[in-house]
Formats: C-alpha cells, sequence, structure tokens
C-alpha cells in the first residue's frame, strides 16, 4: 500500500465526511433548539430530492444552480410541518417524548408513502449538470468533482450558520431560546416564532446537501434511509445538539468509513462507523464533542 | 396605567389567588407585600402572562391584557422580572443586554438604555464579557434588571429582587430602582423586606392566603398596626 493511496483514501474519506456533516447538521440544530429529534430528517432530505429532481425536469437548468432554491422550499416545508403538526406535538402533558418520536417517525413514513404514490418506487436521476463525470486530479490523486464542490458547499454552509448564531440578533435569539425557551418572553420574543425558524433552517440545510447528493446519487422514495442512520451516528458522536460537534463528526465518520473499505473490505466500509459509535456511546454517551 | 379588577388565579385546582383588585398609575411604586405563599409572586406571574387568569381581568392603558401571552405582554411595554431571574446562563453580560432589545431596531433605541443600565449597574459594565452563569447572585440580578430595562419597559415588575443578595447590595438594588422610577418608569414591586420597601413605595397591598388584607399608601400600610406588629416587627 503505497502513501498515494492512503492519502486518496483519506482525501476521499475526508470530502465524503463533509457531506455527511451537512445532511445531519440540520438534525443536530432542531434538535439542539428544542430537543426534538426529527425522526423524519431523512424523509425530509427524499422530499428534498424530489423537489430538485421536478424543479430540473421543469427547468432544465443545473442541479447545483437549483440548490438555493430548493434550500428555500426546503425551509417553508419545515416551518410548516412545525407550525401544522409538531407545535401540537410538543403541548401535549404527558408523554411528550413518545408523542414527539411517533408524531416525527409516523411523518416520515406518510412523506415515504406519498412519495411512492406520486413518483412511483422507480429509481430516478437528475442529470449532474456542470459536476457530472468530472474530477479533479491532484498530483496522482483523482478526486470526484461532485464529491469536491459538494464539501466546499458543506464548508460554506457551516460557515454561513456561524455567522448566524455569531453575528446576528436571530442567532441570538436562538441561543437563548435553546438556553431557556421560557424566558425569552421576557424579552419579547416568540419561542414558537423561533422554534418554526429553527425548523425552517434545519430543513434548509437538508435541502442544500440533497441537491448535493442527487448530483450523484439515485432518488428513490426510501432514499432517506441511506443516509438518515449515518446522519443519526453523526449527530450521537457529535454531541447530540451540537452543530458544529456534527461537522467534526461527519468528517471523522467520512474517514473511518473510507480507511475501513481501504484496510478491510469495501462492502463492510460501515462497520468502521458503527464500531466507532458503539465504543463512543458506551464509554462516552454525551458524544465527542458534546458539552452537556 | 395598570388596573386589575377581581382577579383569581391557580395552579392545578388550587387558588392561589381569589378577587384581588388594585391599580397602579404611572410613575408609581405598588408593593406588593405578604409571607410566604401569599399569591405575591402570581400577582406578578398572571399579570405578565406567565400564569393565566381564572377570572377577573386586567388592563394596561385601558387595553385588556389578561389571556395574552407573555412576549406579547413585554411588547406593549411591560418588562417582568422573575424570582429566578431566567438569564440565559451560557451567554455573556453583553448578549443578555442585546437580546433585552431585541425588539428596537432602531440603534438609538438600543444605545440609549444600554447607557442607562450602565449608568444604573457600573459593575456590569466590568463583566461585560463574562458567562451570566459566573456573575454573582446580586450582579445576576442587576443584570436581570439591566435585561428588562433594555426593552424600554413603561411599567417594570420585579419579583423580590433583593432575595438571596449580600446586604451591601440590597442597597444598591433599592437605590436603582428609585432612580428607575425617576426616570418615569412605572413599578410593580413585590418584597418580602417591607421596611425598605414602604421607604420607596407610593402605595402597597398586603396579602394573605390569595387576598388583599390591606391596600392604601405607604404612609398609611406602614401606620396599620396589624401591618406593624405581624409584618413590620414593632
Amino acid at each position: 500500500m503505497t502513501a498515494q493511496i492512503v492519502l486518496q483514501v483519506l482525501l476521499s474519506g475526508l470530502l465524503m465526511g463533509l457531506i455527511y456533516a451537512l445532511v445531519a447538521s440540520g438534525l443536530a440544530l432542531i434538535f439542539g433548539l428544542m430537543d426534538v429529534v426529527n425522526f423524519a430528517h431523512g424523509d425530509f432530505l427524499m422530499v428534498a430530492m424530489y423537489a430538485l429532481f421536478v424543479l430540473v425536469a421543469m427547468s432544465g437548468a443545473d442541479p447545483l444552480l437549483l440548490a438555493p432554491v430548493v434550500t428555500l422550499v426546503l425551509f417553508a416545508f419545515g416551518a410548516a410541518i412545525y407550525l401544522g403538526i409538531v407545535r401540537f406535538a410538543m403541548r401535549v402533558q404527558t408523554n411528550r417524548g413518545m408523542v414527539q418520536v411517533f408524531t416525527t417517525f409516523g411523518l416520515g413514513l406518510l412523506l415515504q408513502g406519498l412519495a411512492q404514490t406520486i413518483f412511483t418506487p422507480d429509481y430516478r436521476s437528475v442529470d449532474g449538470g456542470i459536476v457530472a463525470g468530472k474530477s479533479v486530479a491532484l498530483g496522482g490523486i483523482i478526486l470526484p468533482m461532485p464529491h469536491v464542490v459538494g464539501a466546499l458547499i458543506s464548508l460554506a454552509a457551516f460557515g454561513l450558520i456561524w455567522l448566524l448564531i455569531n453575528r446576528t440578533d436571530l442567532g441570538k435569539a436562538l441561543e437563548a431560546t435553546r438556553e431557556d425557551a421560557d424566558a425569552v418572553a421576557l424579552v419579547g420574543i416568540d419561542r414558537n416564532r423561533v422554534f418554526a425558524i429553527g425548523w425552517g433552517l434545519g430543513s434548509a440545510l437538508v435541502g442544500l446537501s440533497a441537491s448535493i447528493l442527487a448530483t450523484f446519487f439515485y432518488i428513490f422514495p426510501g432514499v432517506g434511509n441511506s443516509f438518515v442512520l449515518i446522519a443519526f451516528v453523526t449527530v450521537a458522536l457529535g454531541g447530540f445538539g451540537s452543530v458544529y460537534g456534527a461537522l467534526a463528526a461527519g468528517v471523522l465518520i467520512g474517514l473511518i468509513e473510507a480507511m475501513t473499505a481501504l484496510l478491510v473490505a469495501p462492502s463492510l466500509k460501515m462497520l468502521g462507523v458503527f464500531a466507532v459509535y458503539l465504543a463512543v456511546v458506551t464509554f462516552r454517551p454525551r458524544g465527542l464533542f458534546g458539552s452537556m | 396605567m395598570l388596573e386589575v379588577r377581581h382577579l383569581a388565579a391557580g395552579y392545578h385546582g388550587l387558588v392561589a389567588l381569589a378577587d384581588v383588585s388594585f391599580g397602579v398609575a404611572a410613575g408609581e411604586i405598588l408593593v406588593v407585600a405578604g409571607a410566604n405563599g401569599a399569591g405575591k409572586s402570581t400577582v406578578l406571574k398572571t399579570v405578565a402572562g406567565v400564569v393565566p387568569a381564572r377570572s377577573g381581568t386586567i388592563t394596561f392603558d385601558g387595553a385588556r391584557i389578561d389571556h395574552l401571552a407573555a412576549h406579547r405582554i413585554t411588547r406593549l411595554g411591560m418588562a417582568f422580572v422573575p424570582e429566578e431571574r431566567r438569564l440565559f446562563p451560557r451567554m455573556t453580560v453583553r448578549d443578555n443586554l442585546r437580546l433585552g432589545s431585541y425588539l428596537h431596531r432602531r440603534r438609538a433605541d438600543r444605545e440609549a438604555p444600554l447607557a442607562t443600565v450602565l449608568r444604573l449597574f457600573p459593575r456590569l459594565e466590568e463583566r461585560m464579557d463574562q458567562l451570566a452563569a459566573t456573575l454573582s447572585g446580586g450582579e445576576q440580578q442587576m443584570l436581570a434588571i439591566g435585561r428588562a430595562l433594555m426593552t424600554r419597559p413603561r411599567l417594570l415588575m420585579l419579583d423580590e429582587p433583593s432575595q438571596g443578595i449580600m446586604p451591601r447590595l440590597v442597597a444598591e438594588i433599592f437605590r436603582a430602582i428609585e432612580e428607575v422610577r425617576r426616570a418615569g418608569i412605572t413599578i410593580l414591586l413585590v418584597e418580602q423586606r417591607l421596611t425598605e420597601s414602604l421607604a420607596i413605595a407610593d402605595k402597597a397591598i398586603i396579602l394573605r392566603t390569595g387576598r388583599i388584607v390591606v391596600a392604601g399608601t405607604a404612609a398609611e400600610v406602614r401606620a396599620n398596626p396589624e401591618v406593624r406588629s405581624a409584618y413590620l416587627g414593632m
């Protein structure tokens, strides 16, 4: 095994890891803000991929150019789901945790069923546009263009989240609501509005990651399941609810996955990820970067 | 300015307030006193919209505000400082204050109250970049009052601001309350320390098991024989 192969694998893993991090970021954001785990997270991803599919079919535009549109559509979708459904699930007096789990899980099943009805279970794909089939060569290392662009978009998105949280009033309101959702009314902030924006932002991040994934992955009603498990592992490793923890954990998972594929077998690449996950939840249940 | 009529409230079927009526005129300080469990805090929480009123009416500047959500009441110009203070502990003093002016978009509406707060509590200025959780009890109380003032309220509601604070700072808090009133802000003050409160108050009511038992000007309440023996220890 030459150093070049190792470098190739590590770089591929890094790129994929950054994309995993973006896929998980919305889940982490919503969980951190309001302690609700969105079990329909993967199905939000599926909805976003179909939204992109429809938009590309209608306009013929490049999928990456449509990414901002899908991001906005998903913002509205997420906020609407909060205001129309999740808000009421949070109001129950007894067994609130279970009600939230089953509400979002049921919502996921509903979305999958709707996708089957509307789009049939057939595998679809969007034309990858300008990044499709291209690759970047660095020395002897070859990296697929969709992954390179996806990883860069992911980094840019995390940068924007950082700016939003640290440099804007809305970010401070999100941070304050995360600390004490009952106390924000004391300064005139409507917690429901902040929660709706939080669901919108978390879903917008899903929309952005879907636009990246669609350039190199098939679209079908169960596509969310392929990624949501990794997203849950990412959030758990990163420390529940920490968006930056999700970034670090996503990269770690991408690297472990790539190294397992190289050292063990490509078909067992997730083995390494889940082994690390088990070890972390056993010995450090708050996650690697969790501060709670 | 604030009119409370026949107010009743309670938790889980227990009556905390029964038929409480009082009014606060603009620029006044009204003290609400009474023993533990008499319903003092519930009065403030109900007016602030944190606890729902079971019956009765609350009007602010002539408009009904019972049934309004807490954040709407804050937006009308009524700021509430709860007994537990409810700061954002892992945010800095600066960010806590900044959140107080969240509703105000104009720069002047943010800078003017900040200057007022820092003049009122100079030690907050030294602590601007510290996390709220690292402040002492007295400083946390100052920050809680400061955050409330940042909303530019016309009515300030304080629940036991002297509680859990070292005596030297208690005097500072009472001085600050007087100064806030001098700036034209009406104050509804819940306090156990009746002597100090009556010294700065215009009017007072004393509650017992959810009902008003004594009401009047600060001088009248101070002169009331029952108050003298039961609350002032004279």
